[in-house]
């Protein structure tokens, strides 16, 4: 017993676990549960869980709150169903289009990241009610209220997904990259430096950092996966109706955030699973199902401070502290292997 | 547009006052919690809904109810909510420091619930308010106004001038203030934070609930009016400047008007989109929102 186990090593190997498994069964679960509507869900699941990341960049890392993230969202899905069926490019371009028009767009918006607060969050409300509004009423372009109809689905190198099961994978893949991309930023020193910012922007400034940029930056790739997960939803549902778009469905990707917990990226998608899938899940009690939502939703906050992803880390050490104590020690193989 | 006459003008422009007075009314509650908590209330549209849905019920059971009494009902029921909502929810996340983030989703969670709650109650058909004022106009000085618009307007400067009076007169309003500036020295002092906030929130129901009953009577009243409303009633309070009661009754009564007159003068389709454009560009150039121009100018 002369030198203890890490512990953080030993978290780190335990997430690394935890992921792999996670990677598995996602990549299974279609083979297992062929239910198409199943199969659905999870991909609505995977979309929302990228704008969920990308909030989660923008709140949790940045320290900024945003409730107009269906903004962007909103115009990523109608880039998308524009470059493909109005100039028939094919999706993987659109899709990437669709990431770049909302991050272009968000640059309008670049000016109130000086905001902060609840003045922020004001502002990206108020560009969300126009950007819902201009979907609205903008007939020619967007189809107004009657939808946007006919959307083709995602095709790749000229293979169109028919199969729920394909596109399920594109949405999985997409989010994973994300997640992946977004666990390396977090990491980096750009990463590093946004998170110094949401601790103390004085004191981040007096250390050098261009506060201002560095918080515009985290605006952009936020908008730019809300983007892209627009464009995915389009593809996915084929039709567009400006009513998925609104300051609702914003407040949604909040709570997909904090209900996984501020500032973990696993629980802003263990919190877009909770919030698209429990409703799903509720169907069976009807009307009551937003009810129990919302209570759900209190309860959360009350019981479970650091939201989802904190309730599973406790749950995972206790497990954990269980299992090491059960099992029985031969002499000296756990501690002194280090 | 030259082609609006005087009396048109006019019309537009009690319009626009009296929704800016509901909008005032709701706003107030949010400046309020805001000072108190630093927390942005998203159930205060509910809180409006709900007064409102409370003073109908009451004039379902008796017909003869006085518009005044209605209002009170409405304010009543509002109040009490808002107060339960602060003793079992809010209280409780606060006594335990969680993140302000975590209080703000919880109140989104409260509007979830009172909204779904309301469905289920009174059903998702817009209601109409019985003929609550006399219909013949009243005329000052050759102008016509409607005496619904008119008491609507006698009734919010009353309740707001109430809520005044209480604030600057009384011993728990001047508590209440200390304890919106700082609670800790509040407390010292021997001010109760918790029937403190208990009565911020009152009041901030009382105040919603007056609200509703006002723009129920103008249109309908259904389980989705609150969150509109309680949204634009917040951009309102943000435009005043966040957290100053004064701010909020003129943020309002400024955002009723824009919203009134961009419907005739620019594009009905846009008329909220307007108010936002205007929103953020006041609060580019005014981070603190007008009262901050005003305190700077002094």
């Amino acid at each position: 017993m002369t030198i203890s186990p890490d512990p953080a090593a030993a978290r780190i190997g335990a997430t690394r676990w935890v992921t792999l498994l996670a990677v598995a069964a996602l990549i299974v679960l279609p083979w297992l549960e062929a239910d198409r509507f199943v199969l659905h869900v999870f991909s609505l699941i995977a979309i929302a869980s990228i704008v969920a990341m990308g909030l989660q960049l923008l709140l949790g890392c940045s320290g900024q709150l945003s409730i107009g993230q269906a903004a962007f969202y909103g115009i990523g899905a109608y880039t998308s169903a524009l470059l493909t069926t109005k100039l028939g490019l094919p999706f993987p371009l659109a899709l990437l289009g669709a990431g770049i028009v909302a991050a272009v767009a968000s640059l309008l918006m670049v000016p109130i990241t000086r905001l902060t607060g609840a003045y922020l969050a004001v502002a990206t409300l108020g560009f969300s009610i126009i950007v819902y509004l201009v979907i609205k009423n903008e007939e020619w372009l967007t189809g107004g209220s009657y939808g946007f109809i006919s959307i083709p689905r995602a095709a790749l190198f000229g293979f169109v997904l028919r199969d729920p099961m394909y596109s399920y994978y594109v949405n999985v893949g997409v989010a994973a990259i994300v997640y992946l991309t977004f666990v390396r930023i977090q990491g980096s020193r750009f990463g590093r430096a946004v998170n110094a910012i949401r601790e103390d922007p004085d004191a981040a400034r007096a250390c050098g950092l261009r506060v201002t940029l560095l918080k515009s930056e985290c605006f952009v790739i936020a908008a730019f996966v809300a983007g892209l997960a627009g464009s995915l939803y389009a593809h996915e549902v084929r039709y567009l109706a400006p009513n998925d778009f609104t300051f609702w469905k914003s407040i949604e990707i909040l709570i997909m955030v904090v209900i996984g917990g501020v500032g973990s990226l696993a629980g802003a998608i263990l919190g877009a699973a909770v919030v698209v899938g429990l409703p799903e899940f509720l169907r069976g009690i009807g009307d009551y199902r937003m009810l129990v939502f919302g209570a759900i939703l209190i309860a959360t906050m009350l019981f479970g401070e650091g939201g989802l992803a904190a309730i599973c880390t406790t749950l995972g050490r206790r497990l954990g502290g269980l299992v090491t104590r059960l099992t029985p020690k031969p002499a000296g193989t756990n501690e002194s292997v280090q | 547009m030259g082609s609006l006459g005087a009396s048109q003008f006019v019309d537009l422009l009690v319009g626009g006052i009296a929704v800016g007075c509901v909008y005032s009314l709701v706003a107030l509650g949010f400046a309020m919690i805001m000072r108190a908590t630093s927390i942005i209330h998203f159930a205060q549209g509910e809180l409006m809904m709900l007064g409102a849905m409370c003073g109908l019920t009451s004039l379902w059971l008796l017909p003869v109810l006085p518009l005044i009494l209605v209002v009170a009902v409405g304010m009543v029921s509002s109040g009490i909510i808002a107060v339960m909502m602060e003793l079992f929810v809010y209280r409780t996340l606060r006594r335990r420091r969680v993140p302000i983030m975590n209080i703000i989703t919880a109140t989104v969670g409260m509007s979830i619930l009172c909204i779904n709650a309301a469905r289920i109650i009174w059903g998702s058909e817009p209601l109409r308010f019985p003929e609550l004022f006399a219909t013949t106009a009243y005329e000052f000085g050759g102008v016509r106004i409607s005496p619904q618009l008119f008491w609507i307007m006698v009734m919010a400067v009353a309740i707001m001038g109430g809520l005044q009076l209480f604030l600057k007169l009384t011993r728990s309003g001047i508590a209440m203030q200390a304890v919106a500036q700082d609670p800790e020295a509040a407390q010292l002092m021997g001010a109760n934070l918790t029937r403190m906030m208990a009565y911020t929130f009152a009041i901030s129901g009382m105040m919603a609930g007056a609200a509703g009953i006002m723009l129920g009577s103008m249109f309908f009243a259904f389980f989705e009016m609150g969150f509109i409303t309680g949204l634009k009633a917040f951009v309102a309070a943000t435009l005043g400047g966040l957290g100053s009661i004064a701010g909020a009754m003129l943020g309002g009564i400024l955002f009723g008007l824009i919203e009134t007159f961009s419907t005739v003068f620019l594009s009905s389709a846009y008329k909220d989109a307007i108010g936002m454009i205007l929103l953020i560009a006041i609060l580019l150039v005014l981070p603190s929102g007008l009262v901050g121009l005003w305190q700077r100018r002094r």
